[in-house]
């Protein structure tokens, strides 16, 4: 992995780049005067905390700025041509021949009504470097370099019968079409599961290395940063704060803000146990079985229990019917078969017939916290119905517990009592929404993903709340996610599922010590580690071909 | 003459260099074009073309002055919140807006504005403008000023009370039927298409030829007619927002239904809404023009644009354009709505220009 680089290389040239967007009638900077230099074949991988800048300078290096925004100052060079003062027709040419991009959502980003492999031609056939069958020749090797199952046939299809990953490594063979002399990876595999993750890495990884491909790699995770870069470039609100070689970098850190990058996975949070006398479980999930109107079954047989107090995590890959579990208990969608206890009475399988008590008890903590919250209703108003709605509380003695609660999740009542959702951070939308499940004053709360689309750090800090509120308040929570990074530090119990089935379940010291179950064994080994050899070893281990989906369990 | 052709030229062409002077590129080249343009027309059309072509640049120039003018106004007026929106404006909205105003003004002191009563013969039939009339008379000598204000008052609300009542039904509709779904929706969506396979006017006819042409009936007819389409929009408009996960987390809440629209789709859903229904309110206007026209609408001797345009509509051909100013009337107020509509779903729509 050691490359030397010399001046001679230097194949991306970028000096004090300022960028500015427009917000509210005024330029607003978003770039503050970033350097970056690039060797021909050297992959770069740029890090920070969303807002950082990065997806803004990764469109940069190819001399575009996005709509809203404008590059006010600064060059960029590439391979002697200056992009900042060339026309448009001139930085048009460039783009896909000799620099390419890959999207952070390939499913989004290929046309849906096109086959694969002629939006794989497309760019060389635009710029008369191959003619269309050559093209597809090409293509069909590099499917099979990136080791695509059946690829002479997976380009005749279509986007949406290929699966996210697969999908993933079409878009890089797409941009390898040309043979570029750079690739910009825009979070190529945030939206990926762990086990699909790791054979993207790996591919992306052999393909740049064979063709000498210089890369920009931009993520938010630094374990897969330190997989895939040979130098690491960290951004702080559109400033660069340290920039080092791979191994250096994780060794020793010199700045605080990257020090603190690297310290978030600490958090551990102390494991409880099952109280020892025979208390009912809060919620007792027994044999259900469920499936969407006429479709296949998505939970087969599920059955777990969670006990007061308790944080009981579900981990699987997309689709294993986590989610689907939480609309079971929350009576969304009603189960074929089994029952839902509650403190061991039944739930009514309908939300509808579920009465008032029954429906506060089981609140619930969302993903997507801009959908979570009505952009138009007022903080206090979001989180004071459902304190009105089962406490029956008014006037100045809600008020007073919107004050209360907006205390507990560590915002300031004052500056956000009568402030609208569209208004605060990420992670304030987080807090609120902790909040409303609060305002409830249930006994046991669903997190379905709830720090999977927040930055590593405000993601800590929500953790370290629910953590707080745990002990506090004496909350059993669900924890849904597919981040088992998130399990070692919260849970107390581990629930793994794979096709609508539990396929293991037990405290989670139990479960992170072998003997594991094939399956858990393989989602534990595919999350990333901070060390740079890890995809290497892990490769090693389990042989190129027996990666992810392809993986025998 | 000669006097006003020298001026004509000279303003032209000195604004023309001030504009270049200070690098007004798109000002100086409509200007100069302007004056290119009108070497051709003064020596083919002489000073009476010139003179129209200095009337309508001023007109032109006064409307957007009065736009600009009455723009800051609301500006200065109005909250910070209301006044920052205000600002995006673009001078065709403002424009919409002033006349929107002025009508309104017009309908509301329609008694103590007009100088006759709207009923009241004062003169004789197609009596020329003078003194006391300033648009002159219509075909039984009454005041045509007096009743295009008059005018004002019935016809604007009249279109106002049916689209009014077409949004109540429709929207109601659309909100319920995108929150209950299932048998409801499918029931109300047949309903809706039933209704919009009829033709709108021949449906408007046969109901008002049943039903008498009372101003109820009217309104009630029309209301129905353009209610699927309310409908059929504010049910899309809903349909996109009861997926959200804060209306699940509602639901389980267990909120009603009514709830649900009140508080939780209704905010959101209004940006469309308010547009859709300037938009509507121009068709039901030009609907309940058509019908007066065709003598079905309101009744004489109550003044109406729709009517009015057809009683007078024999003049037209001695070369008068009194049965136009009625007709101006209408199309002034449709143009002035959909400059505001446009401005509105430009904003609703979230698009910016670059």
């Amino acid at each position: 992995m050691k490359k030397r680089f010399t001046d001679e290389d230097v194949l991306l040239k970028i000096r004090d780049l300022k960028i500015e967007g427009y917000s509210d009638e005024t330029w607003v900077p978003i770039i503050k005067g970033v350097d970056l230099t690039l060797h021909r074949g050297e992959v770069m991988g740029l890090i920070g905390e969303s807002g950082a800048g990065k997806s803004t300078i990764g469109a940069a290096a190819m001399g575009y700025a996005r709509d809203g925004t404008r590059i006010s100052d600064g060059s960029i060079e590439f391979d002697g041509m200056e992009l900042t003062t060339a026309s448009e027709t001139e930085r048009r040419a460039l783009r896909g021949s000799r620099i390419a991009y890959v999207a952070q959502s390939a499913a989004a980003s290929f046309n849906p009504s096109h086959k694969l492999i002629d939006q794989h031609a497309e760019a060389p056939v635009h710029y008369r470097i191959k003619k269309r069958m050559a093209a597809q020749e090409d293509a069909m090797e590099l499917y099979e370099r990136l080791r695509l199952p059946n690829p002479r046939e997976i380009g005749f299809r279509y986007p949406h019968q290929v699966s996210g990953g697969q999908l993933q490594r079409a878009m890089t063979a797409m941009a390898m079409s040309c043979r570029p002399d750079l690739i910009i990876f825009d979070e190529p595999t945030t939206a990926l599961d762990v086990t699909t993750q790791i054979e993207v890495l790996a591919a992306i990884r052999d393909i740049v290395d064979q063709f000498n491909t210089a890369a920009i790699y931009i993520t938010h995770d630094l374990a897969v940063v330190a997989q895939m870069a040979d130098t690491i470039k960290v951004l702080l609100k559109g400033e660069e704060v340290e920039e080092a070689p791979t191994r250096e970098m994780l060794e020793n850190p010199q700045e605080e803000y990257t020090k603190s990058l690297w310290a978030v996975r600490s958090f551990h949070s102390p494991q409880r146990r099952r109280p020892a006398d025979n208390t009912q479980p809060v919620i007792s999930v027994q044999h259900v079985d469920a499936s969407y109107t006429g479709g296949e079954k998505v939970l087969d047989d599920v059955s777990f229990d969670i006990y007061p107090g308790m944080t009981v995590a579900v981990v699987g890959e997309s689709g294993s019917g986590k989610s689907t579990t939480a609309r079971v208990i929350t009576g969304l969608l009603p189960p074929s078969s089994g029952q839902v206890l509650c403190k061991g009475e039944p739930l009514p399988p309908r939300y509808q017939d579920r009465t008032r008590d029954q429906l506060r008890q089981a609140q619930m903590i969302y993903q997507m916290a801009d959908t979570a919250l009505n952009p138009k209703v007022r903080i206090s108003e979001i989180i004071g119905r459902p304190a009105q709605f089962y406490s029956g509380l008014r006037g100045p003695k809600l008020k007073q517990r919107v004050d209360e609660l907006l205390d507990l999740i560590e915002l300031d009542p004052a500056k956000f009592y009568s402030r609208y959702p569209p208004e605060l951070s990420g992670g304030q939308k987080q807090r609120i929404g902790i909040a409303r499940a609060l305002a409830a004053e249930p006994e046991f709360i669903i997190c379905d993903e709830v720090t999977s689309a927040l930055d590593q750090l405000v993601a800590e800090g929500i953790l370290k709340l629910l953590d707080r509120l745990q002990s506090e308040l004496g909350l059993a929570y669900m924890f849904i996610t597919h981040d088992l990074a998130t399990v070692r530090s919260i849970a107390d119990e581990v629930v793994v599922m794979q096709n609508g089935k539990v396929v293991e379940k037990g405290p989670k010291d139990e479960m992170f010590t072998p003997p594991h179950h094939p399956y858990t064994d393989l989602l534990l080994s595919s999350v990333p580690e901070m060390d740079p050899d890890w995809l290497s070893t892990v490769l090693e281990e389990r042989g190129v071909d027996n990666l992810g989906e392809a993986a025998d369990v | 003459m000669a006097i006003f052709v020298i001026l004509y030229y000279s303003a032209l062409i000195g604004a023309s260099c001030l504009a270049a002077y200070y690098n007004k590129r798109s000002a100086f080249l409509l200007l100069f074009s302007l004056t290119l343009v009108s070497f051709v027309l003064g020596i083919v059309g002489g000073p009476s073309a010139l003179r129209t072509v200095a009337i309508f640049a001023g007109a032109l120039a006064l409307a957007a002055g009065t736009s600009y003018a009455f723009r800051e106004f609301l500006i200065q007026i109005t909250r910070p919140n209301t006044a920052r929106e205000l600002r995006t404006a673009p001078l065709t909205a403002s424009f919409g807006m002033f006349v929107i105003f002025a009508y309104t003004i017009a309908g509301i002191f329609a008694p103590w504005i007009a100088p006759h009563g709207e009923a009241e013969v004062i003169g004789q039939a197609f009596q020329p403008p003078d003194q006391s009339m300033i648009l002159g008379a219509d075909q039984l000598g009454r005041d045509m000023f007096s009743r295009i204000i008059y005018g004002a008052r019935n016809s604007v609300g009249l279109a106002l009370m049916a689209t009014l009542l077409a949004f109540a039904m429709g929207a109601f509709a659309g909100l319920y039927a995108a929150v209950r779904g299932g048998i409801f929706d499918q029931i109300l969506g047949r309903i809706a298409d039933v209704i919009m396979s009829i033709p709108s006017l021949i449906f408007a006819l046969l109901m008002l030829s049943i039903f008498g042409t009372g101003l109820h009936v009217i309104v009630i007819v029309v209301a129905i007619i353009y209610s699927p389409r309310v409908f059929r929009l504010t049910r899309a408009v809903a349909g996109n927002i009861v997926v959200m996960d804060y209306i699940e987390a509602a639901k389980l809440r267990g909120e009603g239904n009514w709830y649900l629209i009140r508080k939780e789709i209704l905010p959101n859903a209004t940006a469309p809404l308010v547009a859709e229904f300037g938009l509507e309110f121009c068709f039901v206007f030009l609907l309940i023009a058509g019908l007066s026209f065709l003598g079905l609408g309101i009744q004489p001797p109550t003044a109406d644009w729709g009517s009015m345009v057809r009683e007078n509509a024999t003049l037209i051909s001695f070369g008068d354009i009194t049965p136009l100013i009625p007709a101006a009337a209408i199309a002034l107020l449709t143009v002035a709505v959909n400059f505001v509509v446009d401005w509105m779903l430009f904003r609703s729509s979230g698009l910016k220009e670059q």
